[in-house]
């Protein structure tokens, strides 16, 4: 039976004697639960007791004043009570009361902690801690080691963290595992930069104890701590372990998602360093590939072989959209650029000689700059192939040379060291002449000059060097509105991530002098990337923008918040953001903040669309584009049917800007997808080309939509936007880089060729040890046809000629219309028999060619209709996974989503040195039959060398001239 | 509180299937409120609550239930224990159910929990109406070690009626006391998930279980330390407000009781299944208003609704009016046991100082100035120190406005002053145009708005608004299923 009221002991606590308060609290404890609204009233006299220093039993009255607070809700004054309540309190309890006050108390010692780890004068309770660490035992002990992990890590206890690693080192798969976890946790979840650099560091001393260190975790660390010393340490012990080959493949990685400054630095350090002297030839080699030149040459290789663009598309858009005017021979131009991104293929020019002609100004400068992205990484042949256009060739107008020294640094774009001291060159040569814009020589030069300091930005981006910093200073300081911008956004490029003070002050204190608004975006933009993933160390400059009453600097902090926030999803820099979006007096601050807000969600991009869906119904068609644009970045290359869905009203919006940001947007999201993939992707393109046929549309529309075709079928389809590298769960800079830049092609066209820096090749590359590319099958466990290329739009060719000919209206054109009827009538009879076996045959022969042909036809029947019903989005492991792979050669394309399918062969010759876990990219691979012949695959370098002769310089020039007569 | 149970009705066995249906209609909706987190569906569910329990048979329960779970659900064997009919058809009835099992097993793989408490809770509510307490209590024990194992918000409302029943089954079995540990660590739980309506329901039952067992002061001290969440169906926050207004007014806190009894009125549901609730509320708020020294008005007592329950009110306040002391005795004896039963009786004997107190006031209002002599003889009353006494306390309570002249013995009433020259209209304007403000920004709260109209093809939205306005039509009539 209950007792019904504490009072009796109550009354009790009032007693002199010691031994009836005990009885008393005692009791009160047991019944505490059910009387505690009447045990509150007299809280007072409990909590004297616990402070009455000479009573034996005050850890019980704590106990007791615990639970009332407890009970009462008051949470706080309950586990401070608890704390005191010493041994009384007994974490080992299974009750609400425990668990409650238990976790609260995590909580706070979290708090605590991270405040102490920067504040020192923090004092934590000791029995607090003690708690805290009693329940990570209680943890490991239950083997919840993760979680254990998770908490310490939470609460900045690197020394929990380490312990716990090292109690399993024994087991190292298990140490791994956890190594791995840790390492993703501190990259993703830890936002204060010193304490994830301390973990990373101590990371690295216990993976680096292990007997077999695992080196590819190491070589992430390395990235995330942009530590050359550290590289230099691993690749000593890597190389004389004598472990060629993995050596080769941490290279391979560290080039993939490191800096170029710590790849230079990590050169620099490891040609110094005299102990390999044994070892030269690995040495050189491991040198070689830490340059990044087998890496471009591979890549290029890779693009350069499995082109299949569809170059209809390109020639119906080009005869749509009037070359006459700049804006559409512009949009041609990059249209052109991204679809033959890095496939070193600019046949299109060749054929449009009289097109290119018209090109006037900064079209000219636009579509020389077009051929470095058509030429992007091609190391080995592009200067040649641009010495006709480059300044001293004594031709062309200055737009072509600036243009040209452009494209320069967008094809040595991250390797730059061949040709930046070109590009320095003429900077400094011409720096003289900016800024006096009296004659037209000085124009000339400053156009000139314009495109070196966008090439020297480009082609020495992060290198931090200031000698290049002052010489482009220099320029600055000539106060030239063409000039002063390109060198504004170069420093910011060199500068990448330094977040070097002098530099920022620097640049600020120029923008508040100069009265060109040009050069003030500039700097802002260029502040924005020096503070490039600096999170909380870029907060002094942000603040200091963010209020100024300059609307460009406002502009320039939200880029700022996007950058140094990148992919962290900080809540406060959303906050911030979402705040400007909605109440700042400049549209283009709106627009700039909202876009911002895709930089920095984009790890969690599957949120964008919620996020943004509310902005994207705005009155303000600003913050509208800014809505699209950042659908578009944080969810480009992922095919998020959510974001499409938000985007699709957009493109239908009575305003032509948003409507281009819609489009753009949407190609951003959808590149390389297939009617397979994401059912809505034809529908989708047919509307693109809709848009730049349609007589009605407004003139950026079209523009936008002409990007957008480049966009979506970029690189000849070998290509994605890869803002996340998915095997380091890194950031992939250069891309993140490459959007912003690209996102300031509002103001200024020419920068649109910025995109071309985010694409990345989507393959599986296996090289030899000798760098040689062996031909070998890879297992593909899923149907030939859900990843194939799309088919090329054919139909559309041969629905094309009527329009064209309306458009020519010359008896030539009729006739040729009236042949093309006549084929046409023919191509029909071809369409009906293409259609009966239309889907997988193309593909097959692209994928590999290699599958047995009565498996194909086998599958197909069954096949289609289960394509055809796939729902739309991301395909589910289990729908699309066939037991019986069908095999694909080395170096084709593999998509990001289809590298859950992939698996290397068993028994194989070649066999990945590191365990393939589903990362694209190049794979060094063992050669387990070493000796005998086998069949390589060129690069474009070797290719060049041997046979193929350096094409001619088209005429662009010529075309030109012949007009000015 | 009065409880309108109606006993189920004899059923047709034509309507078995349709009740069979309109169970699984429930179940439908509580799956789709817990796959949607929308608890706007349960709160339908309870809404009909109320004809399906008239109807409800053990057959159709039986049928439904077997229907639903899954032969190794661990919790379905008492279940169905619980509504076993006794029919000659069993056996048949067996062979069907395997039939249907084999049917229905490819449906449904699991058995959410909020489907799984509501089975509990209709069982619950057909054992209730049964009488069958015995087996009642057993269940209730096992649905305390179900909701136990749930953490999840869609079964807040659910699990806030659970506990409802619980309460009342030992509140029948007049197990009164032991019953409140566990309703105290109900409280407790749902304090930390922050289940508002499992927490407010409890609050109200704990306080109804004090006061049926007159522990005022723990009742007292448990208002006074917990806070009652706010944001709670009506019906909750309209006992919560009940029980406020008996316990303030046992501790002599009259212009409180008033206030939370008029509240009680107020927020109690306009249907018919609160007529009960609604009585007793009147009842007490005419007492606290003739303890108060107001008269209630006329037409309170003329409400159809109420008329009959209140004649011996009606009676008493026409004493105190009077300000008769004979008639008040004789009337208390006469309706003692109506008084008793409705836990009044009490507060009513509490009236005899009133009675005299009105008669005060009665005299103030005739006279400015009047000797305590004179009240002493006007009054019957003793002694003129009790006169004094009493015109005091009269004075204390805010009944008058008036002054004592001790030296002199006489009651000087205070002119009247002008009230427009006084704070008082400020204020009360004040308070009214908060009140005014603050259903102005609950309404929009509470306001849905249509979901986005670019991206629902035209069928969805057609549909999607049927099914809102349907819903609305459910919620403007408020909440009132919980008076069932």
């Amino acid at each position: 039976m209950a007792l019904t009221s504490a009072a009796p002991f109550l009354a009790l606590l009032g007693e002199p004697d010691d031994s009836l308060k005990s009885f008393a609290l005692k009791s009160l404890n047991d019944v505490v639960d059910e009387l505690w609204a009447e045990i509150a009233n007299s809280i007072t006299e409990i909590e004297e007791l616990y402070e009455d220093d000479s009573f034996t039993d005050r850890q019980l009255a704590a106990l007791v004043a615990s639970k009332v607070y407890y009970n009462l809700g008051d949470y706080d004054s309950s586990v401070k009570y608890s704390l005191c309540s010493g041994d009384k309190f007994n974490i080992d309890d299974k009750n609400e009361f425990v668990e409650t006050i238990v976790s609260k108390c995590i909580n706070r010692y979290i708090e605590l902690s991270q405040q102490k780890f920067s504040n020192n004068e923090v004092v934590i309770d000791a029995q607090l801690s003690l708690i805290f660490e009693k329940m990570l035992e209680k943890c490991v002990y239950a083997n919840e080691l993760k979680l254990a992990l998770g908490i310490s890590l939470e609460s900045y206890r690197i020394d929990i963290v380490e312990k716990i690693i090292k109690e399993h080192l024994d087991n190292e798969e298990l140490a791994i595992n956890l190594i791995n976890y840790v390492l993703t946790c501190s990259t993703t979840v830890i936002s204060h930069t010193q304490f994830r650099t301390s973990v990373l560091n101590s990371l690295v001393l216990i993976l680096l104890s292990l007997n077999s260190p695992d080196y590819f975790i190491i070589s992430k660390i390395i990235v995330q701590l942009n530590d050359y010393k550290l590289a230099h340490r691993i690749f000593t012990k890597l190389l004389k372990n004598d472990l060629v080959l993995i050596t080769f493949q941490v290279a391979f990685d560290l080039v993939n998602s490191a800096s170029q400054e710590l790849l230079d630095k990590t050169i620099e350090i490891l040609s110094k360093d005299e102990s390999f002297k044994a070892n030269e030839k690995n040495l050189s080699k491991l040198t070689k590939i830490l340059s990044g030149v087998p890496t471009c040459d591979l890549d290029i290789t890779f693009l350069y072989k499995n082109n299949n663009t569809d170059i209809t598309i390109l020639n119906k858009s080009k005869n749509a959209l009037d070359g006459r005017n700049s804006i559409f021979h512009s949009a041609i131009t990059f249209e052109n650029a991204f679809m033959h991104a890095g496939t070193t293929d600019d046949s299109f020019f060749r054929s449009n000689l009289e097109w290119l002609g018209k090109a006037t100004n900064w079209s000219k400068f636009s579509a020389t700059a077009a051929l470095g992205v058509i030429h992007k990484g091609n190391l080995s042949e592009g200067r040649t192939l641009l010495q006709p256009y480059l300044p001293g060739s004594n031709s062309g107008s200055a737009f072509t040379r600036g243009g040209s020294l452009y494209a320069l640094g967008l094809i040595y774009a991250g390797h730059g060291r061949e040709v930046i001291d070109y590009l320095r060159h003429h900077v400094v040569e011409n720096s003289g002449g900016a800024g006096t814009n009296d004659s037209s020589e000085n124009q000339e030069l400053d156009v000139i000059l314009h495109g070196a300091c966008l090439g020297v930005g480009v082609a020495g981006m992060g290198l931090g060097s200031q000698e290049i910093y002052e010489e482009l200073k220099t320029v600055l300081y000539a106060d030239s509105a063409i000039s002063g911008e390109a060198a504004a956004l170069a420093m910011g490029l060199v500068m990448l991530r330094s977040g070097d003070e002098t530099c920022i002050n620097d640049m600020l204190t120029y923008s508040l002098e100069t009265q060109h608004e040009n050069i003030q975006r500039g700097l802002a933009i260029g502040i924005a990337l020096l503070n490039y993933g600096r999170e909380e160390q870029a907060e002094p400059i942000i603040e200091k923008m963010i209020g100024h009453q300059n609307s460009i600097l406002r502009y320039g902090a939200c880029y700022a918040l996007a950058l140094a926030y990148c992919g962290t999803g900080n809540n406060s820099a959303i906050q911030r953001l979402l705040h400007i979006a909605v109440s700042d007096s400049s549209d283009n601050v709106r627009r700039a903040s909202v876009m911002a807000l895709g930089f920095i969600l984009l790890r969690d991009f599957t949120t964008v669309p919620t996020i943004v869906e509310l902005l994207s119904e705005s009155h303000n068609p600003h913050v509208r584009y800014g809505t699209a644009m950042a659908l578009g970045i944080s969810c480009a290359g992922r095919g998020l049917p959510a974001a499409v869905e938000v985007l699709e009203p957009l493109t239908k919006d009575p305003v032509d800007f948003v409507r281009q940001g819609a489009l753009i947007a949407m190609s951003m999201i959808l590149i390389q997808q297939n009617e397979k993939t994401f059912p809505k992707v034809d529908e989708i393109k047919k509307n693109l080309a809709a848009v730049i046929s349609n007589k009605n549309q407004d003139a950026l529309a079209k523009f936008g939509a002409a990007l957008s075709q480049g966009i979506i079928d970029a690189g000849g389809r070998n290509v994605t936007i890869q803002l996340e590298n998915l095997q380091t769960g890194t950031l992939n800079m250069t891309a993140i880089v490459g959007l912003t830049m690209f996102s300031q092609f509002w103001y200024w066209f020419p920068l649109t060729h910025f995109l071309a820096l985010s694409f990345s090749p989507t393959s599986i590359i296996g090289i030899r040890e000798d760098l040689k590319i062996p031909k070998f099958k890879i297992n593909c466990h899923t149907k030939p046809d859900l990843y194939g290329y799309p088919p090329k739009v054919e139909e559309a060719k041969e629905k094309s000629p009527d329009k064209v000919a309306t458009a020519v209206l010359s008896t030539t054109a009729r006739a040729k219309a009236r042949a093309k009827k006549a084929q046409k009538a023919k191509q029909e009879e071809k369409d009906n028999m293409d259609i009966d076996e239309r889907t997988p045959e193309p593909q097959l022969q692209q994928s590999g060619g290699e599958v047995k042909t009565g498996e194909s036809k086998e599958k197909t029947p069954e096949d289609l209709p289960n394509a055809v019903e796939e729902p739309k989005g991301e395909p589910s492991f289990q729908t699309n996974y066939t037991k019986k792979p069908y095999q694909i050669d080395n170096m084709t394309r593999v998509m990001p989503d289809q590298l859950k399918y992939i698996s290397f062969i068993k028994g194989e010759r070649y066999v990945p040195v590191r365990k393939f876990r589903g990362g694209s990219g190049i794979v060094v691979l063992k050669d387990e039959k070493p000796g005998e012949p086998d069949e390589f695959i060129k690069t474009v370098r070797q290719m060049f060398f041997n046979e193929a002769p350096v094409p001619e310089p088209f005429t662009l020039e010529d075309s030109e001239t012949e007009e000015e007569q | 509180m009065s409880e309108v149970i109606s006993k189920p009705e004899l059923n047709n066995v034509d309507l078995e299937p349709l009740l069979i249906e309109e169970i699984n209609n429930d179940f439908n909706l509580i799956e789709k409120s817990a796959t949607n987190f929308d608890p706007r569906y349960i709160l339908r569910v309870f809404r009909e609550l109320g004809p399906l329990r008239r109807k409800l048979t053990s057959e159709a329960l039986y049928k439904a239930i077997d229907a639903k779970y899954p032969n190794d659900h661990p919790n379905k064997a008492y279940l169905l224990d619980n509504v076993r009919y006794e029919n000659g058809s069993m056996e048949i009835d067996e062979g069907d159910r395997d039939k249907d099992n084999d049917v229905e097993m490819q449906g449904d793989q699991e058995i959410l929990p909020e489907l799984d408490i509501f089975t509990h809770l209709l069982v619950q509510i057909y054992l209730h109406d049964q009488n069958d307490l015995k087996k009642l209590n057993q269940l209730n024990k096992k649905v305390v070690i179900a909701l136990k194992s749930y953490n999840r918000r869609t079964l807040d409302f659910i699990a806030s009626k659970v506990w409802f029943y619980i309460a009342r089954t030992n509140e029948l079995l007049n197990k009164l006391v032991p019953i409140r540990s566990e309703l105290l660590l109900a409280l407790r739980t749902a304090t930390l998930r922050h289940d508002n309506e499992t927490r407010a329901s409890t609050i109200t039952l704990l306080l109804r279980n004090y006061l049926l067992t007159n522990d005022i002061s723990q009742a007292s001290n448990l208002v006074e330390k917990t806070e009652f969440p706010t944001t709670v169906s009506n019906s909750l926050v309209a006992r919560y407000y009940y029980y406020l207004a008996r316990i303030t007014a046992i501790q002599l806190n009259y212009s409180d009781a008033h206030e939370f009894a008029i509240s009680a009125i107020r927020k109690s549901p306009q249907s018919k299944f609160s007529t009960g609730f609604l009585q007793s509320a009147t009842k007490l708020n005419i007492v606290v208003e003739l303890l108060m020294g107001d008269i209630p008005e006329l037409s309170t007592f003329r409400d159809p609704l109420l008329e009959q329950s209140l004649v011996p009110y009606l009676a008493v306040t026409k004493a105190v009016r009077l300000g008769d002391l004979n008639l008040f005795s004789s009337t208390l004896d006469k309706y003692s046991a109506t008084l008793k039963k409705d836990d009044n009786y009490n507060l009513v004997l509490r009236l005899r100082q009133n009675v005299i107190k009105t008669g005060i006031r009665i005299l103030s209002l005739s006279y400015s100035k009047i000797s305590l002599r004179d009240i002493c003889i006007k009054l019957h009353l003793d002694s003129e120190l009790s006169a004094e006494y009493i015109v005091a306390k009269a004075i204390r309570d805010g009944v008058l406005d008036a002054e004592i002249n001790h030296e002199e013995g006489f009651m000087q009433s205070k002119e009247l002053l002008d009230v427009y020259s006084t704070k008082e209209p400020q204020e009360i304007y004040d308070a009214r145009i908060k009140f005014c403000m603050s259903l102005h920004n609950d309404s929009v709260k509470a306001m849905r708005y249509p979901m986005n109209n670019n991206r629902i093809n035209l069928k969805n939205d057609l549909e999607s608004k049927e099914r809102e306005q349907d819903l609305l039509n459910y919620l403007q009539d408020g909440s009132d299923f919980d008076f069932i």
